[in-house]
């Protein structure tokens, strides 16, 4: 039945559908089987342009038999044959329209899985666009309770700022990682994402915003009896004392070394720029009461 | 390997070669016609071996065999001492080849000679008096024999040497607890993220369950109703009702066309 040519496939579900005088009623169910055949034979062909379009229209026609996971399935092959044809702006939306999908069948981990597949995708081509669809992916999860899933979008998107340089955004998503932790009460890897921060901060040589993070971090009872904890006030104290050996010594600790890859890559990197000008900061600020005493 | 370890084992393997490097030189010692020299070299090899046993009857568990050794060490060091005046006058005789500064010598090795075997420990008395840190002696005797300056020297220079070693070892110690902290850290958090890891694993094994429960009842289902239709269908007892009736069918059929014909 499949061995015939593709296009004349295409040719005769385009006549079961179109509405003419003859035909009152689309007939979707044979057109659809049709659209689904011609698609998988353009994509042994390796027709990507054909054989996308096919699996849009077959997507199209399974959404018209209310069958929307179907229609989501078909969505998807159609956005990985846009990939194919290198069609980013095609990529993002056939994606998002097959997660939307998704969502009306009430399935969220394949909806998610999909944005994450079209940010995957995209991490090359277009990386704002992948990182949109990694913080959907992340919401999509999460408003469904699931957020022990989202941990790998969220380290995946993570990298991602960090390939970009965009510390202060990485920083910001690691807290928002904390606190997907916190609710599904996954205390190592909070303490964990609070410690990336702050590594990223300091990597970033924002000492102000990392002390701040740090002090915010503590408030947080799981954070502040943990390892990571002591291994933040280390780190810390190292920079304030302005003693390069003793942050090395820090970074190559074992707690620091269990982290995410691309952390452990920024802390060994550590200290960025000057930390002597962090130590005089802080010697300034005793010197005054020193002065008040000698006064009286 | 540490540093400490490569000490340690260079101090054990050159003791153990030491032992045949001297051995050699005795022997070549031994062939000349040097009677001092033969008999000063069997006297050494004889106090070693007392020292040695005297050592490890030291630090000898079983009282019996102690008591045994230490015995053994006091009768070699009273014969020891019995022959020294001999090697005295053996050092005093000119023997040829020799110069003036080596016959002196050989007179002050001589006089040496009763001092280090009297220094041997024979496990009675004089062990831990001396307030020296020396704590390696596990009998603790407060009869003195008046020879308590010797003694008092003798154990704080084994005092030094066995605070030394303890230091090495303790710092050996650290060392290696040092190594089993860091591999326990490493454990933990592996640990650690294993039961993040199962965590997240158990509610979709809950819900994989239940849908494998279900896809099972449906089967179970599908199969006694597929067990009624097939009955129905080919039933025997219906087989046999289709022949018989076919049959008269054709009976009939045949009449027709006998009484056509």
């Amino acid at each position: 039945m499949a061995n015939s040519d593709p296009d004349k496939l295409i040719a005769k579900a385009d006549k079961l559908t179109k509405l003419s005088l003859t035909r009152w009623n689309a007939d979707w169910r044979n057109a659809t089987g049709l659209y689904e055949q011609a698609a998988i034979a353009y994509r042994l062909a390796k027709k990507y342009e054909k054989a996308k379009e096919a699996f849009e229209m077959a997507s199209k026609g399974q959404e018209m038999l209310s069958s929307p996971w179907d229609a989501a399935k078909h969505m998807e092959s159609a956005a990985a044959l846009a990939k194919e044809v290198g069609n980013w702006n095609q990529v993002s939306d056939l994606y998002r329209r097959s997660s939307e999908l998704y969502i009306e069948c009430g399935r969220s981990q394949p909806a998610s899985d999909a944005l994450a597949k079209g940010a995957r995708a995209l991490e090359d081509a277009s990386p704002d666009e992948a990182i949109r669809l990694y913080n959907d992916a992340c919401t999509a999860l999460e408003d469904d309770g699931k957020e022990q899933m989202a941990f790998d979008l969220y380290r995946s998107a993570t990298s991602l700022y960090i390939k970009l340089e965009k510390y202060t955004d990485a920083a910001t998503l690691l807290l928002r990682w904390a606190l997907a932790a916190d609710k599904c009460s996954a205390a190592h890897s909070q303490c964990k994402a609070y410690l990336s921060a702050i590594i990223v901060y300091l990597y970033a040589h924002d000492f102000q915003q990392a002390e701040k993070c740090h002090n915010d971090c503590c408030q947080v009872d799981a954070f502040a009896n943990s390892d990571q904890n002591r291994a933040a006030t280390r780190l810390l104290s190292a920079y304030t004392d302005g003693d390069v050996e003793e942050i090395k010594r820090a970074a190559q600790s074992s707690t620091i070394s269990n982290l995410d890859h691309v952390i452990i890559k920024l802390a060994r990197k550590l200290p960025t720029g000057d930390v002597t000008a962090l130590k005089r900061d802080t010697s300034d600020l005793q010197e005054d009461p020193l002065d008040e005493d000698d006064l009286t | 390997m540490s540093v400490i370890d490569i000490l340690f084992r260079l101090d054990d393997i050159s003791k153990k070669y030491e032992k045949y490097d001297v051995e050699k030189q005795r022997s070549v010692n031994g062939s000349s016609d040097d009677a001092f020299a033969r008999l000063y070299s069997s006297f050494e090899s004889q106090i070693e071996a007392t020292l040695m046993k005297s050592e490890v009857a030291a630090v000898e568990t079983n009282r019996a065999t102690m008591v045994a050794m230490n015995a053994e060490v006091r009768r070699t060091k009273a014969r020891l001492m019995d022959e020294v005046p001999k090697l005295q006058k053996l050092a005093q005789k000119k023997v040829k080849g020799l110069t003036k500064e080596e016959l002196e010598a050989r007179v002050d090795l001589v006089l040496t000679l009763p001092e280090r075997i009297q220094a041997i420990s024979d496990g009675s008395s004089k062990q831990t008096q001396g307030w020296g840190a020396s704590s390696s002696h596990k009998k603790i005797t407060f009869d003195s024999d008046g020879k308590f300056d010797d003694d008092f020297f003798q154990h704080s220079e084994e005092a030094t040497q066995f605070k030394q070693e303890f230091e090495m070892r303790k710092m050996k110690q650290d060392e290696g607890l040092d190594v089993i902290s860091d591999g326990l850290d490493i454990l933990k958090n592996l640990a650690k993220d294993m039961n993040e890891e199962l965590d997240r694993q158990v509610p979709l094994m809950d819900e994989m369950d239940t849908k494998v429960d279900k896809a099972s009842s449906d089967l179970r289902r599908n199969n006694v109703r597929l067990k009624e239709t097939l009955h129905n269908v080919r039933s025997s007892q219906n087989f046999c009702i289709d022949i018989t009736l076919m049959c008269i069918f054709l009976g009939i059929v045949t009449y027709l066309y006998k009484i056509l014909s």
